[in-house]
């Protein structure tokens, strides 16, 4: 289910390198980026954790056949069954809630560098940030679960394959909201685009 | 023909160049070579030589129609291009999307004067949806190049001032390709394809098989196997640099104002330009064995020119001189190959460290274990040097650098790269930690781009310096809400 909201090309204008401010050899300050504010929907650990329990849904019956089927080689039995449980434990019950943990957004307006960040993951965190001036289309998405808890996610996509920012798990007024303002600004920088 | 000015007048469709009527049919039995030679087999299986014609006329005239059903037109907002014998397809590319316009011009169609010309938007173009014309006579092509790329680049109608040569081949530059396994692995893949095709059950029982088995009685086992191994070597480094000579040999590389030309290849004749001003950095790739002979290879990094392979190629193997003096050029920037790199401290050198000897801790678990011959315990020894070299080159190379608006970032040992990027052209950033990562403090900092390979990596620079580093590449970090300046 995607919603497209396309937006003059963005693409670097050839004079903008030209105009790139020269900056000091070193960085000037040490700069921090302080997190975003917002975290996701309520709802998001609980619908992320059905989405994971669904392949151990299969996974467990067919191992369950599997054992009453065949009786010998028990300890391969308790090896898978053991391994199961670990990809139980860490992907519906400890990765939803230590995502819901890292997750937080925020989109800044602010006349300055109005920019999205967003971070996210788990064992492997990520902060990423693009500023609004670069933004090229801006989507939502809705999964079956999605629609199901009323949840969605904005994915907000630049020039580059490697700079899309993803909002996931908003409730789904939340998403709506953030599409229109990030469609408004957008449309704003467009008009004073060079 | 004129040119399409007024929008009213649709354009005319043009067909290709005529000679391609010579062209296709062979290409197209070369296309369906799987297709004849079956029909030959079956042919002489059946008594029916004429299954043989019957394919051969069929792929002819299916070659000859491509030439009849392919037409394109040059219209004031778009170029189409309409193919198809059974499937009839129009491409159609908006005139202001255009990014590039290389041409290609393979041995047949040389020959014949024909280039084929390739239309690239920047877009992840693959085999269908490429705007190819396949091919149009050579001396037309400066002129379609000028026109296709009018609206994108604005370029002269004139032609200006012939530009500065940045490189220009030297047989010397071959040496680079002494140690490349480029003509080990030709020699793989054609050994596969004779294993493939059943060329090892027809030698089993040959003459030739034969002879080498009296080889090897008469000479021992290990001598000819060393031998064997040797004429292999030979081979390689044989075709490894005629290949290189025949890709890159009189290869130039101009400079025309705000244009990048490069042309190169002695059988193949490949022309590509480039606009500098979509250019945002290059890449500096020293591949372990080609900087052990001093050596460099560049890649532009460019928006619309896909960051990987051939396309975005600007000097193969050559001395680092030149490659290093072509990159200032490039990027304005005298320092920008050379300049000192600021390196990324022991946490980062300690994670490579770490990496490299994970290998032979294991093994010497395992050895310690199962008490292997001890000349075992003596290739491990090797193994850890080399993986301990491997570490101390790889922490070595880890460094970046912000200055003037670039970004400077290095990393790799095997294949080091130093990446050179427009802090204009960096469209968004990340930071990124895995678990190990947030331990040892430090972090891998992604520049992400619309040019070359879409993102540039910082590998494990200190955490609290990542956003520094992106702030002094691309201002806008250090000026939005969540930016604090702490004083330490």
């Amino acid at each position: 289910m995607f919603e497209q909201t396309r937006q003059a090309n963005r693409e670097r204008s050839p004079a903008d390198l030209r105009d790139a401010r020269p900056m000091d050899e070193s960085p000037a300050a040490d700069i921090t980026l302080v997190d975003p504010a917002y975290p996701p929907s309520r709802k998001a650990p609980l619908v992320w954790a059905i989405g994971a329990a669904i392949p151990f849904l299969m996974l467990v019956p067919a191992q369950l056949a599997w054992i009453s089927l065949d009786r010998q080689a028990g300890w391969l039995h308790a090896s898978a069954a053991v391994l199961t449980l670990l990809g139980i434990v860490a992907f519906v019950v400890v990765a939803p809630l230590w995502r819901y943990r890292v997750h937080r957004w925020e989109i800044s307006l602010a006349p300055g560098a109005p920019a999205v960040y967003v971070r996210s993951g788990w064992i492997t965190q990520e902060r990423r940030i693009a500023p609004i001036s670069r933004v090229q289309t801006v989507d939502t998405y809705r999964g079956p679960l999605d629609r199901l808890f009323g949840l969605a996610d904005v994915t907000v996509t630049t020039a580059s394959s490697a700079g899309a920012v993803r909002i996931v798990a908003l409730d789904s007024e939340v998403a709506d909201r953030v599409v229109a303002q990030l469609t408004d600004i957008a449309a704003i920088g467009a008009e004073d685009a060079t | 023909m004129s040119l399409p000015g007024g929008g009213s007048h649709p354009a005319p469709w043009q067909r290709l160049s005529p000679r391609m009527l010579l062209v296709h049919p062979v290409h197209e039995v070369l296309r369906q070579l799987p297709l004849v030679i079956g029909s030959l087999f079956l042919g002489s299986a059946t008594g029916n030589p004429w299954l043989v014609a019957l394919a051969l006329a069929l792929t002819i005239t299916v070659g000859v129609l491509r030439w009849f059903v392919t037409s394109y037109r040059i219209a004031s907002d778009e170029v189409q291009l309409r193919t198809g014998v059974l499937q009839r397809k129009v491409l159609s590319l908006a005139r202001n999307r255009i990014r590039s316009v290389s041409t290609d011009a393979r041995l047949l169609h040389r020959m014949l004067g024909l280039a084929v010309l390739r239309v690239s938007t920047g877009q992840e173009a693959r085999g269908d949806s490429e705007f190819t014309l396949d091919a149009v006579a050579a001396d037309q092509v400066p002129r379609l190049r000028a026109v296709l790329l009018a609206d994108s680049l604005g370029a002269p109608e004139r032609p200006g001032p012939p530009g500065r040569v940045l490189a220009r081949w030297h047989p010397g530059w071959l040496r680079y390709s002494l140690l490349s396994v480029t003509g080990l692995a030709m020699i793989g893949a054609a050994a596969g394809i004779a294993y493939q095709a059943g060329a090892t059950a027809a030698l089993r029982n040959s003459p030739l098989a034969q002879s080498g088995v009296d080889i090897a009685q008469r000479f021992g086992a290990a001598a000819t196997a060393a031998a064997a191994g040797a004429v292999v070597l030979a081979a390689s480094v044989v075709l490894s640099v005629l290949r290189s000579l025949v890709t890159y040999g009189n290869l130039l590389l101009r400079r025309d104002a705000e244009l990048l030309h490069l042309e190169h290849g002695l059988l193949r004749l490949r022309e590509n330009t480039f606009d500098m001003r979509r250019l945002r950095g290059g890449t500096l790739r020293e591949p372990l064995v080609v900087r052990a002979l001093g050596g460099a290879r560049l890649d532009a990094v460019m928006t619309g020119v896909t960051g990987i392979g051939e396309s975005s190629l600007l000097l193969p193997p050559c001395p680092a001189g030149t490659a290093h003096a072509v990159l200032a050029d490039l990027t304005a920037k005298s320092d920008a190959a050379t300049g000192p790199l600021r390196g990324h401290g022991p946490a980062a050198a300690r994670r490579r460290w770490t990496r490299a000897l994970a290998v032979p801790a294991v093994l010497a678990l395992v050895g310690v274990i199962v008490e292997p011959p001890v000349w075992l315990w003596a290739v491990w020894s090797g193994l850890t040097l080399c993986c301990g070299l491997l570490a101390a080159d790889r922490s070595r190379s880890l460094g970046h650098r912000v200055s003037a608006g670039w970004l400077i970032t290095r990393s790799g040992s095997l294949e080091r790269r130093r990446d050179c990027i427009a802090g204009a052209g960096i469209v968004g950033w990340t930071v990124r930690q895995s678990w190990p990562q947030r331990r040892a403090g430090v972090a891998t900092l992604i520049a992400a781009t619309a040019a070359g390979v879409k993102q540039y990596r910082v590998v494990d620079v200190p955490e609290e310096l990542a956003w520094s580093v992106a702030a002094a590449a691309s201002p806008w970090v250090a000026h939005n809400r969540w930016a604090r300046r702490s004083t330490r």
